[in-house]
């Protein structure tokens, strides 16, 4: 008897949202915390447990095993604010313009020295037209849809000896 | 040093992209289970259909940021019949129907890369 879960839609899933709920998967589990968010693809529900020395534990459970889901208690504006910043994307850089300006040079002239086509477009470098690379300049900062390219600028820029301290 | 085991190659589902399956098989369903879809459009206005998808792109961005920082976590997956594995995840496919993990325990032995079925998952938990 497959449970109403995954054809209830993400306007009524979004409600579930910044609760706390108790879920009932598989044959017999039982499952507690916050409610992050459910995947519209799977159903799946990504659910949070603060632990006592200020860490999390995430429990993810499919959207196929899923049988009932109770809310028991909205979350107050803290917990609400410690959800929304749990997966949050990674900061954006903290350097100052000048330091940036200089690394992106530097950059810029390694992938000259070998024989990499590079442009400088805005505060970003472009190479060969296919890959992006934005400040910090780092290998993770590489972005491109070309896997063979991005592999090989990301392994040339790991090569490159560390400038700043 | 747990030595790994030799690869195991379990049956493989049909895959979604090669012909010759007919989607509306059970087996295909079952294996293939395709993507939830959107509310019939008979019944839904612009307005909702918008409200609907704006929902949905919010829901699936922090999905899809929660799955990317569990990549190289150590992540125990609870699966059917009380089977309770670890392992080390790397991936997952766009329609979550397969997870990528590496040195997976299991009661037999350390595969070391293995793909686990999202169908043979009830839920999986790791720490951040």
């Amino acid at each position: 008897m497959q449970c109403r879960w995954p054809l209830l839609g993400p306007l009524r899933w979004i409600t579930y949202v910044n609760k706390h709920v108790k879920v009932k998967a598989g044959k017999d589990e039982v499952l507690w915390g916050w409610l992050l968010t459910v995947d519209p693809v799977s159903a799946s529900l990504v659910l949070m447990d603060f632990k006592e020395d200020g860490g999390a534990s995430v429990q993810v459970v499919m959207g196929h095993a899923v049988e009932e889901v109770q809310i028991q208690q909205e979350a107050d504006e803290e917990t609400t604010d410690r959800l929304q910043a749990s997966f949050l994307p990674p900061k954006t850089c903290g350097l100052d313009p000048e330091d940036l300006r200089k690394r992106r040079g530097v950059i810029q002239s390694w992938l000259e020295k070998n024989r990499v086509p590079v442009e400088e477009e805005d505060d970003k470098l472009r190479v060969a037209g296919v890959l992006t690379i934005r400040a910090p300049y780092g290998p993770e900062d590489c972005s491109s849809s070309n896997q063979i390219i991005l592999d090989r600028i990301q392994r040339l820029i790991q090569n490159l000896i560390p400038v700043d301290p | 040093m747990v030595t790994p085991v030799s690869v195991l190659r379990m049956p493989k589902g049909p895959d979604p992209n090669s012909r010759g399956f007919d989607p509306k098989s059970p087996r295909f369903i079952a294996l293939c289970r395709p993507s939830i879809p959107t509310s019939a459009v008979s019944d839904a206005d612009a307005e909702q259909l918008q409200k609907e998808q704006h929902a949905r792109s919010v829901l699936r961005e922090r999905f899809l940021r929660c799955v990317l920082s569990m990549t190289n976590k150590n992540v125990r997956f609870h699966m059917h019949e009380r089977v309770k594995v670890e392992a080390t995840f790397g991936a997952s496919d766009i329609d979550v129907l397969n997870f990528q993990v590496s040195d997976l325990h299991t009661p037999i032995g350390v595969q070391k890369e293995a793909l686990i079925r999202s169908q043979d998952v009830i839920s999986f938990t790791f720490d951040i």
